[in-house]
């Protein structure tokens, strides 16, 4: 190919770009993708067997490895050296990243559960933020499509929150463990429903990736390619076409414009030569997490684009959108001493609880708009730094107190929709650089009385199923405001460069093309334009393999 | 009960260990330490520790996975420091038959590697943790005119008794080491159940590859649970 003039540039390798890189490849176009991460193969590198012992501080997190030793991230976390961001007076905001080939997708939790009909047409229902410029059934076969690539297990329940696969599209779910079977009990006794996890994990081999063999944690990647991440999948398939040229080290700056402000190409920053580079291309996607896609757009302002590229419509850059979060334990008494067995699983929830509260909803029961869910953290699982708290004595009474709690302990995490408003914004923060010489992104937050509402529903429904397993809580819950999470804390942000019917209120297309620059994508979740209480990623994925799809049509047809 | 604890070399090849290069002294090598203890009648006492900040390194954020960096910070406790930790890490975690007890993992290299690591939570530890070690020696003096591993097994548990359980901290001789000593046991029981022995010991049987579907709760442990789901007046 051209060295100079790319038919498509890929700006990340995250769940976003290596779907689009995918896609198009296959599709046979040729397509470079940029990094700003260093390469990484999980092959050679993943701590596969190794035990919390085994590691510095037994494994724990800090500062280095926020989410402990063996978390696959590199260059990241809650901060990347010389990569700062900042916050508006008053606000909080967490922002994780990953400096590496896959981004995030090589440590995510692989929650994937598709948003429903409901999900894409909030505003219709409630009046509130916004709708999706397409039905649940335009995206239903893409679902399937994106599942079936991906690899996804799970089982279709019939409930309402979670609409169904097609047949033979998702594989058999893990059994359930014992914890998570008393959740179950306790819940339905409440008129609430569980239902197997969907998780996009392999419980039978697929392509060169093995199944699942139920041990060593997702989080700090998977080596034998049962968990996706795109450095086991879409990244060797599609290198495997010979259409993608991946260049890592590659700190994207800014999109490039011509005289007409149409899009040419972009530059970035060569992190070992540390010069800048300007490449030129027929398409650009940009799809380097939602908040640095944003980032990039508002550091390429011009003459035709004042604003930030492609920011007509003043959008870019709002209404970005986090989950809530908040959770709830309690120590089990029924469950201490309980027989052991090898409760590993594939390491994160066999069974959660889905959004129960539709019907609630629609007769006008609850103080809160949207919905959420809750995961199941239980178990026997391998020990690291902590222990049980209020251990007396020492000796073998108390090497007992520790045995009798183990896997006794269940937590309850909320994980829910949040509403866009006008104080959850980013900007660029002209004051301040980073390594690079790039200009940092400012973020500015504040919850909305939507979602203080929602936690604390949440907390109550949290202590009612715990007591009902036989807890004893005997703390006040804390207040909503207390006890929710940061903005960015659950890391599904997404929003900034929302998708619409209208240029007037949206950055982009259904396509993820924005209204401005026929020729400039967005595939990553800044396009979202609601953020349901289901993890975002699979819907990234899925409409980026949507929207690249119909990319290649208009290439190939010429229109662009 | 041990005299001099060695440095486990097989927990994790640990380099050569450096705080023995001060041996038997309650100051560190190069590391300004100040020791002020108040001695105050009836209200008991409390080292007031002013400690020079650790300035190594921490592993930062792209460390090798595979083979964990060996000694990832010099070590910071002293040799007498290392045998109080020892003692008190075999008084919490004894040897019981098979089972070895806590300073036969190597807990106390586990401590010092987690008092001397860079790391904020860990540098609220470590003052929370050389009070204690120094709280206990100063507490072995006052009562025995002895360091508490000349102490007869008696006389330690006389000290331990004390200071091991909540419910004394209204006395407020304990009220200080009551709950530091409750962190310096958190941290020695994790040390000692996150080690190969420790794990076998609390029953934990994963970490190992399954052929085949993930098989799920034992017979066993179905039937536990039915039992407590009947109890509960709850139905699976
Ligand atoms: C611990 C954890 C658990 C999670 N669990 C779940 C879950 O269970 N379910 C779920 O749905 N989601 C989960 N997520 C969120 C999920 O990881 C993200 O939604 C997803 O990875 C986003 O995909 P992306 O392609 O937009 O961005 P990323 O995966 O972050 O990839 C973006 C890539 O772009 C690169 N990049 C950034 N800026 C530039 C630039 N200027 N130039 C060039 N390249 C650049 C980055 O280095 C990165 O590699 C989790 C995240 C974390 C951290
Ligand atoms: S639990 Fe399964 S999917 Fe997860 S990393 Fe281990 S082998 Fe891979």
């Amino acid at each position: 190919m051209n060295e100079n003039k790319y038919p498509v540039i890929v700006v990340g390798s995250g769940a976003g770009g290596a779907m689009a890189a995918y896609v198009l490849t296959k599709a046979g176009h040729k397509v470079l993708m940029l990094e700003a991460g260093r390469d990484y193969d999980p092959k050679t590198e993943t701590p596969m067997f190794k035990t919390n012992g085994e590691a510095p501080l037994m494994g724990s997190g800090n500062v280095d490895k926020d989410f402990g030793f063996y978390d696959a991230t590199v260059d990241g976390g809650w901060s990347v050296p010389g990569e700062p961001y900042t916050t508006g007076e008053d606000s909080e905001f967490l922002w994780w990243r990953a400096r590496m080939l896959g981004g995030r997708t090589n440590h995510w939790g692989r929650y994937s559960l598709r948003f429903s009909e409901h999900d894409f047409k909030g505003k219709s229902r409630d009046g509130l933020g916004a709708d999706w410029p397409f039905e649940y059934h335009e995206l239903a076969p893409w679902y399937d499509k994106t599942e079936s690539l991906v690899g996804v297990c799970g089982t279709n329940t019939g409930l309402d929150d979670m609409p169904d696969s097609s047949e033979g599209v998702l594989q058999p779910p893990p059994k359930p463990r014992v914890p998570e079977l008393l959740v179950a009990a306790a819940a339905k006794k409440l008129g609430i429903p569980t239902a197997p996890m969907h998780r996009a994990v392999l419980t039978r081999a697929k392509d060169d990736r093995q199944a699942c063999f139920y041990a060593t944690p997702c989080g700090h990647g998977c080596s034998i390619g049962a968990a996706f991440q795109t450095t086991t999948s879409l990244i060797p398939m599609a290198k495997a076409t010979g259409n993608l040229k991946v260049v890592t080290d590659a700190m994207v700056k800014n999109v490039t414009v011509d005289d007409q402000g149409k899009v040419t190409g972009v530059t970035y920053i060569d992190k070992n030569s540390h010069e800048e580079v300007s490449l030129q291309a027929k398409v650009v996607i940009l799809a380097a997490s939602a908040c640095e896609s944003a980032r990039i757009m508002m550091n390429s302002k011009s003459k035709h684009h004042p604003k930030g590229l492609a920011n007509s419509s003043g959008q870019l850059g709002r209404n970005i959108m986090d989950s809530t979060g908040t959770g709830l334990g309690a120590f089990i008494p029924s469950l201490a001493g309980r027989p052991k067995y090898n409760e590993d699983g594939h390491t994160a929830n066999h069974l959660f609880i889905p959004w129960w509260g539709h019907k609630a909803h629609a007769n006008n029961e609850l103080d809160f708009p949207r919905g959420y869910h809750f995961e199941i953290s239980s178990g026997f699982k391998q020990p690291g730094s902590g222990v049980s708290s209020g251990l007396q004595g020492y000796g073998s009474s108390l090497k007992q107190q520790v045995k009798d709690k183990y896997g006794a302990f269940v937590y309850l995490s909320l994980r829910g929709e949040m509403l866009p408003n006008e104080h959850c914004y980013m900007e660029i923060d002209e004051d301040v650089k980073d390594k690079w010489g790039i200009p940092v992104a400012k973020f500015h937050w504040k919850w909305s009385k939507h979602e203080l509402n929602q936690v604390e529903h949440g907390l109550k429904t949290a202590k009612e199923i715990l007591e009902t397993m036989g807890a004893t809580i005997n703390h006040p819950l804390p207040s909503a405001e207390k006890a929710i999470l940061k903005g960015g804390q659950i890391i599904h942000e997404v929003g900034s460069t929302r998708m619409g019917a209208s240029p007037k209120d949206s950055v982009t297309n259904q396509w993820g093309q924005t209204w401005d620059c026929d020729n400039l994508f967005v595939m990553d979740a800044g396009v979202f334009a609601s953020n349901p209480h289901k993890n975002c990623t699979l819907t990234i994925m899925t409409l980026a393999m949507r929207n690249a799809s119909w990319l290649s049509e208009q290439m190939k047809k010429g229109a662009l | 009960m041990t005299e001099k604890y060695e440095v486990k070399l097989s927990r994790r090849e640990s380099l050569k260990w450096l705080g023995a290069l001060s041996a038997s002294s309650l100051i560190p090598a190069g590391v300004a330490f100040a020791v002020e203890t108040e001695l105050t009648k009836g209200i008991g006492h409390w080292p007031t520790l002013k400690l020079s900040p650790i300035t190594a390194k921490g592993y930062g954020k792209d460390p090798n996975l595979i083979i964990p960096p060996k000694s990832p910070w010099p070590k910071t406790l002293t040799q007498s420091q290392l045998n109080l930790v020892a003692t008190l890490s075999d008084i919490l975690v004894p040897r019981e038959g098979e089972v070895p007890s806590g300073s036969e993992v190597g807990v106390p290299d586990v401590v010092d590697e987690w008092v001397s690591a860079p790391y904020s939570r860990q540098q609220r530890d470590r003052t929370t943790i050389l009070s204690t070690l120094l709280w206990i020696g100063d507490e072995a003096k006052l009562r025995f005119g002895k360091t508490f591993n000349e102490l007869s097994s008696a006389e330690q548990l006389m000290i331990i008794d004390d200071i091991a359980y909540d419910k004394n901290v209204k006395n407020e001789e304990f009220a200080q080491i009551i709950p530091a000593f409750s962190r310096f046991r958190s941290l020695v029981l994790a040390a000692f159940f996150s080690s190969p022995a420790g794990m076998k010991d609390i029953g934990y049987i994963g970490n190992v590859p399954i052929m085949g579907d993930y098989p799920g709760p034992t017979k066993e442990a179905m039937v536990h649970l039915e039992q407590v789901v009947k109890k509960l007046g709850l139905t699976l």
